[in-house]
């Protein structure tokens, strides 16, 4: 975007609440902050004193007063929500405790394995990424035999996954607000979801009521179509005749 | 509108809790069971006293209440105001 027209996006009304807060080039950047080398304390009183000052002016110039509200005080606004939403669940908690108190099994034999074993389900994904024989390959170089043992694969396979987690970040800094501003991100977000969803009933390939061979291929199409679908919708949510409409609230923000 | 939708919403989270709670009194056996909440009824009537037999009866009361009321509250209600008013800007035009 041009100098031009961020300068008419300036005039325009900002009802998104997003002039409170300071406008994005205005916001410090960290080679900014790293050029002020003039100590801790002197930056932090240069911050703090120019939001200061930025509400200070915003409240002067508005002829509203309700309205400029920066955020709700902790008392007894968000005590007084907070305390009542504590109570509820754990009210909850007390009445569900007290009516229908589970059945206490017998004590686990240590003698006998038993016939499912299953880390803890925030742990599936990683279970599953275990399984992935069929796609270690046998390689004709060495003799039509594998690289690896299967199970080597599979960890290595953790590598990967939480080495591209870890890359995404700096592939894109998550400057979005919305989903529908950046469709392509949205839809490799959406594919990651999927796939830790589908890699980890995969996990459970024993259980699964369905060909394993199938629920291996689903494994990893099924996150791929998803991809596309979100990519798709967001893509035509940004072009359709609602997104004129609602151009202000789904308004895109200057690249840096 | 909203007054109403929180009303069904109320007796259906608010009695569906009863009804789960009741239900699993007199209708599991086990919570491992496959066929938690919609067994049938194992105790005699006859001889189970006050208490049981209301917490039986409370138990259906509940069941429909947490399915009639958001019916009401959501469908019925709302649609009779709509006939209402089309009746009515009928009858003016």
């Amino acid at each position: 975007m041009t100098d031009n027209q961020s300068t008419t996006d300036e005039t325009d009304a900002r009802t998104d609440g997003s002039g409170i807060v300071a406008p994005d080039d205005e916001t410090p950047t960290w080679s900014e902050r790293k050029e002020r080398r003039q100590g801790l304390a002197q930056l932090t009183y240069e911050y703090f004193e120019r939001s200061r000052r930025e509400d200070q002016d915003l409240r002067q110039e508005s002829n509203y007063v309700e309205r400029d509200v920066l955020a709700f005080p902790t008392w007894p606004h968000e005590t007084v929500r907070n305390l009542s939403i504590a109570s509820f669940f754990i009210g909850m908690m007390m009445f569900l405790a007290s009516t229908m108190p589970p059945h206490i099994g017998p004590p686990a034999n240590p003698g006998s394995t038993p016939a499912i074993i299953l880390p803890d389900w925030y742990l599936y994904w990683s279970f599953g990424l275990l399984k992935l024989g069929p796609l270690n390959p046998n390689l004709s170089i060495i003799g039509g035999q594998k690289l690896m043992a299967d199970r080597t694969y599979g960890v290595l396979a953790n590598v990967v996954v939480v080495g591209i987690i870890a890359i995404v970040p700096f592939l894109n800094k998550g400057s979005a607000r919305r989903p529908v501003e950046q469709p392509f991100w949205a839809a490799v977000g959406m594919t990651g979801v999927v796939f830790a969803f589908t890699i980890s009933v995969y996990s459970a390939k024993n259980l699964l009521p369905m060909n394993v061979n199938l629920a291996f291929d689903l494994t990893f199409l099924l996150p791929v179509v998803a991809g596309c679908v979100t990519y798709a919708v967001l893509k035509t949510m940004r072009e359709g005749y609602m997104y004129d409409l609602n151009r202000r609230y789904y308004r895109l923000r200057p690249p840096k | 509108m909203a007054d109403e939708f929180v009303k069904g919403l109320s007796l259906f989270t608010g009695a569906g809790l009863l009804w789960m709670t009741l239900a699993g009194w007199y209708r599991t056996s086990s919570f491992e069971s496959t066929q938690q909440l919609v067994e049938p009824v194992t105790i005699d009537l006859g001889s189970a006293g006050v208490f049981n037999t209301l917490g039986v009866t409370l138990m259906d009361v509940f069941f429909w209440l947490a399915l009639l009321g958001p019916l009401a509250f959501w469908v019925l209600i709302p649609a009779g105001r709509q006939a209402r008013s089309a009746i009515e800007n009928r009858r003016n035009a």
